[in-house]
C-alpha cells in the first residue's frame, strides 16, 4: 500500500510542478509591482503590505489550527486533506520573513503609537505605552512566530514519523501537543490581531476582535483547501479518499465559518452600536461613511447572505464547480473584510482638538491588489513545492485505519 | 528517545459495552427500568429530596405574589438580583441537551445516542425552571403576556422592540417549543415499543396515545429520519442564539462589566460548560443506580469531559479578554470595575469563581480525571457552583458600585431569594425523576443502531 501511494504521489509531481510554476510567475510579477510601488508610492506601500500580510498569514495559521483540531477531535474529513494542511503549515517561515519589513521598515508609517511626540500628549496612549511600544511589539511578533513555528514543526515531524513506523506513539504525541497547542494558538493569534490590526486605531478596543480574525482565517483556509482538494479528488492517490461526501464536508465547514463570522461580526456591531459610547462607536463611524459603508453592505451580502444561501442547501453543496466559485469568492471577501478594517484607519479627517473619526472617503490603490497577488503567488508556489515533499496520504495512523474500516462497511 | 516517551495511541472503547449483544438485551434492560414494580430505593430517596425542595417554590411563590418582589434582596443600584442570575444559570444548563441532540447528530457522533434522551429532558426541565424567574420578577405574572408579547391593542402600546428582554421572550419560547418537539418526535418510536411491551392496560392506553399510531413501517421510519434531521437543523442555531440573546441582556447596556463584545460567544461557551457539568451530575448517579455501565462507559465520560474542558477554556479566554481589554481600553470605568471585582467587597467570590471555573477543571487535561467517575463528579460540582457564581459576579459586582458613588450599596439576598431558587432545584429534580420512571431514559431505537455497526465489524 505504501509503495503504490508513493508511486502515485510521485506521478502527481508534474501536475503540481505546473501549478507551482504558474503561481511563481504570478508571484514574481506581483513582487516586481510591489517593488515598483515601494519606490513610487511609499506612503501607501505599507498600508497595502499590511493588508497582504494579515491576509495571507491566514493560510499557514489556519492550517496549523485546523490540524490541531483534527488531532484532538478526530473525524473522517481531515484524513483526506491532512497532507494539504501540513503543506500549508510549512509555508509559515515565508510569512515570518515577510513580517520583517513591517517590524523594521513600516512600523512608523502604520502605527500612530510609535510616534513618541503623539504619545506624550495623549493620556490613553501613555497608559498603553507599556504594551504598545516598538521593542515590545517586535518581541511579541517574534514570540508569536516562535510558538507557531514550534507547533508547525512538531505537527509535521511526528506526522512524518508515523509514516515510517507501525508503532502508534507519534499519533499519541500529536494528540498530546494539540490540546495545549490550541490554547496557545488562540491566545497568540488573538494578541497578534490586537497588535497588527486593532492598534492601527490605538484608542479603539473590542474583546471579540481576535475571535473574528481567527474565524476569518479558518474560512480562508477551508476555501483554499477546497480549491486544492477538488482537482486532487480526480487524480490518484487521493481520488478514493476525497470523496463527494468529503468535499461536501469541506463545504459544511465553510458554511460554519461563514455563519460564525456573521455571528461574531454582527454581535460586535450590535453591542457597540446600541451602547453608542464615544470610545467605541468611532471605529464604526469611520467605516460607515464616505463610501466605506458600501463595502460594509457588500460584505453583508457576499461575505454572508449569498454564500450562506448556497451552502445551506446540500444539493448546491454537491455542485463542485459552483462551490469552487464560492470558495474563490469567499477568499476574496476575506481580503475585502481586512481592507475594510485596515484602509479606513488612514482616511481620517485631521482634527485640531482630540481624536478624529470622520473619514475623508473611500480610497483604493493599485497596490491593494498588487501586493496580495505578489505575496499570494509566492506563498502558493511554496505550498505546492511543500506538497510534493511527502506522500499525499499519511500512513499508519491508527485512527485512520479504524475509520477506513468502518467506511468500507457502510459502503 | 526513552521508552516512556513512546506511549502508544490508545483507541477509544466502543460506544456499547460488552454486556449488550442483542436487540432483546438492550430493549429489556432499558424498558425494564420503566416497566417494573421494583423501583430502586435510591429513586424514592432522590424523589423525596426533590419533592421536599419543591416546597420552597410552593411557599415562596404565593408569598412573593402576595407581597411583591420587595421580599427579595433587591435595592437601588442592584435592581437585578438572584432572579436574573438563576434565569441565566438554568437557561445555560439547558444548552448541553441541545448541543448533544442537534450538533452532535449533525457531526455524526455516535456516542451521543446513550445520553441524548436524558440530556434533552434535562434541557426542557431546565428551561421550565428558568422561565419561572422572568415571570415572577414581573411581580404580577398574570399580566406578563400583556407586557411581553407583542400584540396590537386599542391603546397602541407595543413592547419596546429595541430591548433585548423582548428578544429573550422570543428566544426562550422558541427554544422551549423546538426542544419539546424534538424530544417528543424522538420518543414516538420508543413509546410504541413501550406500548407493545407493557402488560398494564392503563400503560397500554397512555403509551398508545403518545405513540401516535406508530407501527414501525418503512415509510414511518423514512419520515421520522427526515423530521429528526430537520429538527436538528432547526435546533443548531438555537444553541448559539438563545444564550447570545441572554448575553445581549447585559452587553447592549453600557454598564462596565456588562458591556463588552466578547459576551455572546463567551456566554454560549459558558452555557455548554454548565450544561455538560449538569448532564454528568445527573448521569453518573443514574448509571450507578440503574447499572447502565454498558451504555454510559469510559468513552462517554471521556468525551463529555473533553467538551467540558474545551468550553471551559473558551470561558477562560473570555475572562482573559475582559481583564486584558479592561486595562488596554484605558477607560476609567472599565478599569475601576475590574479593580472592584478583584479587590472590592466581592473579591472572595471572584477568586472562588476562578478556582471553580478555571483552576479545578484543569484536572480534566489528565485522562484519569476524565474517566474516573468520582473525580469527574467532583469537578462537575465545582463547575455547577462556579457557573452560578459567574453570573452573580457579572450581575452584582457591575451594579453595586455604579457611576455615582453616592448610590453605592451592597447586595444581600434574603431568605426568599434562597427559598425560590432552591424550590426550582426541587422542581427540576422532581421532573427529572418522574421522567426516569415514566419514559425510557435512553433512546431504544437509536442505541439499537450501535449494535448494527458492531455486527458489521
Amino acid at each position: 500500500m505504501n509503495d503504490s501511494i508513493y508511486e502515485e504521489s510521485t506521478a502527481l509531481h508534474p501536475y503540481l510542478d505546473t501549478l507551482q510554476q504558474r503561481a511563481l510567475i504570478v508571484g514574481v510579477l506581483g513582487i516586481i509591482a510591489t517593488i515598483v510601488g515601494y519606490f513610487t508610492a511609499h506612503e501607501q506601500f505599507f498600508r497595502s503590505y499590511l493588508l497582504a500580510f494579515t491576509f495571507w498569514i491566514g493560510l499557514p495559521l489556519g492550517s496549523i489550527g485546523i490540524l490541531m483540531i483534527h488531532h484532538v477531535g478526530g473525524g473522517t474529513w481531515a484524513f483526506s486533506i491532512r497532507r494539504l494542511l501540513e503543506a500549508g503549515s510549512r509555508t509559515l517561515p515565508l510569512m515570518f520573513f515577510l513580517s520583517l519589513p513591517i517590524l523594521f521598515l513600516g512600523m512608523h508609517e502604520l502605527y500612530e503609537w510609535t510616534h513618541l511626540e503623539v504619545v506624550a500628549h495623549d493620556d490613553i496612549l501613555l497608559h498603553k505605552a507599556p504594551y504598545l511600544n516598538e521593542s515590545f511589539f517586535i518581541i511579541r511578533t517574534f514570540f508569536y512566530f516562535a510558538v507557531w513555528g514550534i507547533l508547525a514543526f512538531f505537527l509535521n515531524r511526528w506526522s512524518l514519523q508515523q509514516d515510517k513506523t507501525t508503532e502508534t506513539y507519534p499519533t499519541h504525541r500529536l494528540q498530546i501537543i494539540s490540546g495545549p497547542g490550541i490554547v496557545l494558538f488562540f491566545l497568540t493569534v488573538t494578541m497578534a490581531s490586537i497588535d497588527w490590526l486593532m492598534s492601527l486605531e490605538p484608542h479603539w478596543f473590542s474583546t471579540i476582535f481576535g475571535v473574528i480574525y481567527i474565524v476569518g482565517m479558518g474560512l480562508m483556509t477551508w476555501g483554499f483547501m477546497y480549491l486544492v482538494a477538488l482537482p486532487l479528488s480526480r487524480r490518484k492517490p487521493l481520488d478514493w479518499l476525497i470523496t463527494e461526501q468529503r468535499l461536501r464536508d469541506l463545504g459544511t465547514f465553510m458554511l460554519a465559518c461563514v455563519m460564525l463570522w456573521a455571528y461574531t461580526s454582527f454581535s460586535q456591531l450590535l453591542i457597540i452600536w446600541s451602547a453608542n459610547l464615544p470610545e467605541e462607536i468611532t471605529w464604526f463611524i469611520t467605516r460607515l461613511e464616505g463610501g466605506w459603508q458600501y463595502i460594509g453592505y457588500g460584505m453583508v451580502l457576499f461575505h454572508f447572505a449569498v454564500p450562506f444561501l448556497f451552502l445551506i442547501s446540500s444539493t448546491m453543496k454537491s455542485k463542485t464547480k459552483l462551490l469552487s466559485f464560492l470558495a474563490i469568492g469567499l477568499i476574496f471577501m476575506r481580503l475585502v473584510d481586512l481592507y475594510w478594517i485596515i484602509a479606513p484607519a488612514f482616511t481620517k479627517v485631521p482634527a485640531e482638538h482630540g481624536p478624529s473619526f470622520h473619514s475623508t472617503g473611500i480610497t483604493l490603490h493599485w497596490l491593494d491588489l498588487a501586493i496580495p497577488i505578489g505575496i499570494g503567488g509566492i506563498l502558493i508556489s511554496l505550498f505546492f513545492s511543500q506538497l510534493k515533499k511527502r506522500i499525499l496520504i499519511a500512513q499508519n495512523d491508527p485512527r485512520f485505519t479504524d475509520l477506513f474500516d468502518s467506511d468500507k462497511n457502510h459502503g | 528517545m526513552s521508552e516512556a516517551a513512546k506511549t502508544p495511541y490508545k483507541p477509544p472503547v466502543p460506544e456499547l459495552g460488552p454486556g449488550q449483544t442483542s436487540y432483546t438485551s438492550i430493549t429489556e434492560k432499558i424498558s425494564g427500568i420503566v416497566l417494573t414494580r421494583n423501583t430502586p430505593v435510591a429513586w424514592f430517596i432522590f424523589f423525596a429530596i426533590g419533592f421536599l425542595l419543591l416546597h420552597g417554590l410552593m411557599v415562596g411563590v404565593p408569598y412573593l405574589l402576595f407581597e411583591g418582589v420587595g421580599i427579595w434582596g433587591l435595592n437601588n443600584p442592584v435592581g437585578w438580583g438572584w432572579a436574573i442570575i438563576n434565569f441565566v444559570w438554568w437557561i445555560g444548563i439547558g444548552h448541553a441537551g441541545t448541543l448533544i441532540s442537534a450538533v452532535l447528530l449533525l457531526f455524526r457522533q455516535k456516542w451521543r445516542t446513550s445520553i441524548n434522551r436524558a440530556a434533552e429532558a434535562m434541557t426542557i426541565f431546565a428551561v421550565l425552571c428558568a422561565m419561572q424567574f422572568p415571570l415572577l420578577h414581573t411581580g404580577r405574572p398574570w399580566l406578563a403576556c400583556y407586557w411581553l408579547l407583542p400584540y396590537p391593542n386599542s391603546m397602541d402600546i407595543w413592547p419596546q422592540f429595541r430591548s433585548p428582554l423582548i428578544w429573550d421572550v422570543f428566544a426562550v419560547s422558541t427554544y422551549l417549543t423546538v426542544s419539546l418537539v424534538f424530544w417528543f418526535v424522538g420518543l414516538v418510536p420508543d413509546f410504541a415499543s413501550m406500548r407493545d411491551r407493557t402488560k398494564n392496560r392503563i400503560g397500554q392506553v397512555i403509551y398508545g396515545m403518545l405513540s401516535l399510531g406508530w407501527r414501525g413501517s418503512a415509510i414511518h421510519w423514512e419520515r421520522y429520519e427526515m423530521a429528526s434531521l430537520l429538527l436538528a437543523g432547526l435546533s443548531t442555531p438555537l444553541v448559539l442564539s438563545v444564550h447570545s440573546v441572554v448575553s445581549f441582556d447585559f452587553a447592549v447596556a453600557l454598564i462596565p462589566g456588562w458591556h463588552t463584545t466578547i459576551f455572546p460567544p463567551y456566554f454560549v461557551a459558558g452555557a455548554i460548560y454548565a450544561g455538560f457539568a449538569m448532564v454528568l451530575t445527573l448521569m453518573i448517579p443514574m448509571r450507578m443506580i440503574y447499572g447502565l455501565e454498558d451504555f454510559i462507559n469510559e468513552r462517554h465520560l471521556n468525551n463529555m469531559a473533553k467538551v467540558m474542558l474545551a468550553s471551559g477554556m473558551i470561558v477562560a479566554y473570555g475572562y482573559f479578554m475582559e481583564q486584558l481589554i479592561a486595562w488596554y481600553s484605558a477607560s476609567t470605568y472599565e478599569g475601576f470595575m475590574m479593580q472592584n471585582r478583584m479587590h472590592g467587597p466581592y473579591s472572595a467570590y471572584y477568586f472562588f469563581l476562578i478556582l471553580c471555573n478555571i483552576v479545578v477543571p484543569q484536572l480534566l487535561w489528565i485522562r484519569y480525571f476524565r474517566t474516573n467517575m468520582f473525580w469527574l463528579f467532583f469537578v462537575c460540582q465545582f463547575i455547577n457552583v462556579g457557573m452560578w457564581l459567574e453570573r452573580f459576579i457579572i450581575v452584582v459586582t457591575s451594579l453595586h458600585r455604579d457611576f455615582m458613588p453616592s448610590s453605592w450599596d451592597m447586595f444581600h439576598p434574603t431568605i426568599w431569594d434562597i427559598t425560590i431558587y432552591v424550590g426550582t432545584i426541587g422542581l427540576f429534580t422532581v421532573l427529572f425523576f418522574l421522567f426516569i420512571r415514566g419514559v425510557p431514559m435512553i433512546s431504544l431505537h437509536e442505541i439499537r443502531t450501535l449494535l448494527v455497526s458492531k455486527d458489521h465489524k
